[in-house]
């Protein structure tokens, strides 16, 4: 892009005012306050525009500083230029009450619209703060701020896809984030799901273990029950021993038995001295009385005992038959508990092959392992490319601060944040450390350099006053790297210096004074 | 019987009464064409047989008057320690060779000799049905066999033809294949049991004579697992894939349970909805292994410079199905989706 020439209407002090430029250098001389940086903030405002603050801001905002005293109404211009070979011209009217901007191509006579971005196209895709951080350098303003950070941080990955906009990698791969958490969350609910199956299976199982245990203590209780059947049997046999079993059941003392007492009681009487054998005899006869009252008190305790046994001795029969119908029912637990453990082991089975990675788990944990890789990639060749940024900004920052500070600083480092290092004679020396001149000379260098970078278009480089700080010898290296790299260059000074260190140095220049 | 397989959301809480349903339907057949021999080759049950579901089986078999029924224990129901195959009384048509060791069942009456053993563990790595001849005690012989895996007594087809058995009826495989014509076959699941189980499922019929063995494949199953592939293209909607599913399920029958894969290459902006595509409830898998219809090379042309460039470069020659290439679709999306516009 090269600046053909301006009018300003009525700007600041300026009225009607014209200015031709060519290629090359351009310088505009001026004594101070003769509007140098007027002509500045106009270029500026012809190509973006003048914004407006709000409130108290407004007071002493741009718009208000050159709002024209007389006729404010009539606060406007023209910028001409020539972009990719055609002429085109800009012509605004900042005026609050009548503002517009118009786009004109004088080669066709095409109407393009600034409102549309067509402006901006021709700029290269340059906005105001790329423009404020490179290539205009306004008073004591050489250090670029911030935003240039970030705009060559965004540039190093961005750059242009095919003409479709420009990309942006942070956003993609928070896009990829989003799509991972989908995924993470597909994968859970399958797992739920799958758990939630488990669960019923489980449910079950255990329903199933529970049936078995139940089974387990009907068994014990009916065995406890057959054994104290045969329990009560063995006793009952253990009452009738020997005697018992001559004597008739029904019988509670065998007639035999009083026969053998009585031939005892006699027996006694013959066998024993007397008085002796009163004594023994009545003894014997206590005994017998004993043992008979005994058997009389058994038979009647029997009588009184629990209605079961009651049952047992009236009906023999059916005590046997009770205890056949525990053994039946002993079977039947038996059998239940081998079916419901048959079926409990088949549903660990069923858990067991529920534990086997189906198909569907892969498939999303392949996806899983795509979108991180696709994410780990991205962050790595971004990085990358903003290495090779930094890189390739380093070099020609140098290459520009070596050759105006005359190889006195032969390296710089930028790092994050445009933090700067010099490097002399292989020590780092931070920006802090250097003079004013050298700070202003390596600003310059890096804004020239991110301007090569950033910018498609080449634009005209604007230097108002920039050069107060620096010493002749480096002045004429700048102008003379100026000369050999930039197709048009602005300066603005007030000092008659550059123009006769170009004439000096043999470098034609186009002359403004104003 | 005893297995309940995913048959889709409309089937699947009947399906493992329709296998039950199937068996029925198979002695049914066998009665009314008073069919001699029915063979079944092991894994009758998926798991351990409960007495409830072995008296079920015993009285279907007990209901064949004419036939003659010989089954083996398979890897799947084999003959555990407490197993009611041990204990369970089979009515006299039927003969259960409950051996390990491979044991012969005569039917004098049919000239007829069926060899076989059952399973007493899950698994069995010996080649045990090569270890011995037949013994010729009957004009024909007849193997029932079960297995032919590594795991599942290894069978060489050579060696076990070159024993001279008339017919060998094999079980374990679920999928119907014949390894020798007319003389050595996987009658296959007589309903299909897994969603792995593609294909026409039921049983092999034959008839066994001095010509020799014939036999037929008779497809019996009531519902098939059938796999649909649909290629897509760059012009195939969300809507146009729901239809055309729909229109092959129709054209396979409704009955049948369906597993549909997606293939192709598809327009990049879209991105079928699976969810709504399973109209008739018989779809027990539905994949997407479509490709977003994105030119590389020429996307890597014009982007040379920059990151979406570089990135596609650093995945060149990405095998289709893999990671990386999934990797690259999704990164190329993200990418071209966030552009400033």
């Amino acid at each position: 892009m090269k600046i053909l020439g301006l009018l300003l209407r009525n700007f600041g002090k300026f009225q009607n005012q014209k200015l031709r430029f060519e290629s090359g250098i351009n310088i505009i001389y001026g004594e101070n306050e003769s509007g140098k940086s007027t002509i500045h903030t106009f270029i500026k405002g012809m190509l973006f525009g003048i914004g407006r603050g709000r409130g108290r801001a407004s007071v002493y905002d741009t718009y208000s500083i050159y709002e024209p005293w007389e006729n404010p109404g009539y606060y406007s211009g023209i910028l001409r230029f020539e972009s990719g070979g055609k002429t085109f011209r800009i012509d605004r009217n900042f005026d609050k009450q009548n503002k517009k901007a118009e786009l004109v191509c004088e080669d066709d006579g095409e109407n393009l619209s600034i409102e549309n971005g067509d402006l901006e196209l021709l700029l290269g895709g340059m906005d105001l703060s790329g423009y404020d951080n490179t290539i205009s350098v306004g008073q004591l303003k050489t250090r670029p701020d911030q935003s240039l950070a970030a705009a060559l941080k965004e540039y190093a990955t961005s750059c242009c896809a095919s003409g479709n906009g420009d990309l942006r990698p942070e956003q993609a791969i928070q896009r990829l984030e989003e799509q991972k958490k989908t995924i993470d969350k597909e994968i859970r609910e399958a797992l739920y799901e799958r758990q939630r199956q488990r669960e019923t299976v489980e449910q079950e199982a255990s329903f199933v273990w529970r049936e078995i245990h139940r089974l387990e203590e009907e068994e014990e209780q009916i065995r406890e029950r057959i054994r104290q059947a045969e329990r009560t049997r063995r006793e009952q046999g253990e009452h009738k021993r020997l005697v018992d079993e001559i004597r008739p059941a029904k019988w509670r003392i065998h007639p035999l038995e009083i026969v053998i007492f009585l031939i005892a009681i006699v027996a006694a009487i013959f066998l024993f001295q007397r008085p002796l054998n009163y004594f023994v005899v009545i003894v014997v006869f206590l005994a017998c009385t004993v043992y008979v009252w005994n058997r009389m008190k058994v038979g009647k305790d029997k009588n009184q005992v629990s209605p079961e046994e009651i049952m047992e001795e009236i009906l023999p029969e059916e005590e046997r038959a009770s205890v056949e119908k525990l053994g039946w029912e002993l079977e039947r637990t038996v059998r239940e508990q081998k079916d419901k453990q048959i079926q409990y082991e088949n549903l660990q089975e069923q858990l067991a092959e529920m534990d086997v990675v189906g198909e569907k788990d892969q498939v999303l944990e392949k996806k899983r392992q795509a979108v991180q890789m696709a994410i780990d990639k991205m962050n790595e060749l971004s990085e990358e490319l903003k290495l090779r940024l930094e890189k390739q900004l380093n070099e020609e920052a140098a290459r520009i601060v070596c050759q105006i500070t005359n190889q006195a600083y032969q390296r710089i480092r930028v790092e994050d944040n445009l933090h700067m290092f010099l490097v002399k004679e292989g020590k780092r020396i931070a920006m802090e450390q250097v003079s004013q001149g050298t700070a202003e000379q390596i600003w310059f260098a890096l804004r020239m350099a991110a301007a090569g970078i950033l910018q498609e278009e080449e634009m005209p480089v604007i230097l108002d006053d920039a050069f107060g700080n620096y010493d002749d010898e480096r002045l004429k290296s700048t102008l003379g790297w100026l000369d050999e790299h930039k197709k048009q260059v602005f300066i603005f000074t007030c000092q008659k210096r550059e123009m006769k260190l170009l004439d000096e140095m043999g470098i034609s220049y186009h002359l403004t004074e104003i | 019987m005893g297995a309940s397989p995913d048959a889709g959301s409309a089937y699947s809480k009947k399906r493992s009464g329709e296998l039950w349903d199937a068996l029925a339907e198979v002695v049914r057949t066998c009665r009314r064409e008073e069919t001699e021999l029915l063979l079944v080759a092991g894994d009758l049950f998926h798991r351990q047989p409960l007495l409830r579901e072995l008296k079920e089986v015993g009285g279907m078999f007990a209901s064949l008057e004419k036939t003659k029924v010989v089954l083996i224990a398979g890897n799947h129901d084999y003959i555990r320690q407490d197993s009611y195959y041990r204990t369970f009384h089979w009515s006299s048509n039927v003969t259960m060779l409950k051996e390990e060791k491979l044991e012969c069942a005569e039917f004098p009456e049919l000239n007829l000799a069926v060899y076989g053993l059952s399973y007493h563990s899950r698994e069995i790595r010996e080649a045990r049905y090569e270890q011995e001849r037949p013994r010729r005690r009957q004009k024909y012989e007849i193997l029932l066999a079960h297995g032919g895996d590594e795991n599942h007594i290894p069978i060489h087809k050579a060696a076990l033809l070159a024993q001279g058995y008339d017919y060998v009826a094999l079980g374990h495989i679920h999928k119907p294949q014949v390894l020798e014509e007319n003389r050595m076959i996987y009658a296959g699941a007589l309903e299909p049991v897994d969603t792995a189980d593609c294909g026409p499922h039921g049983y092999v019929k034959g008839e066994l004579d001095e010509k020799g063995c014939r036999t037929e494949f008779v497809s019996s199953a009531g519902r098939e697992y059938r796999q649909i592939r649909i290629a897509v293209d760059k012009a195939m909607t969300g809507f146009q894939l729901r239809e055309q599913i729909c229109r092959e399920i129709e054209a396979g029958g409704t009955q049948n349970i369906y597993k549909v894969r997606i293939t192709g290459y598809r327009d990049p902006e879209i991105r079928f909805d699976l969810r709504g595509m399973d109209v008739y409830g018989n779809i027990v898998e539905m994949s997407d292994e479509t490709k977003p219809a994105y030119a590389f090379e020429k996307l890597l042309m014009q982007n040379e410079e920059n990151l979406l460039g570089s990135y596609i470069k650093s995945f060149l020659g990405a095998e289709e199905n893999s990671v990386e290439y999934q990797a690259l679709c999704l990164g190329v999306r993200a990418l071209i989706d966030t552009r400033a516009e």
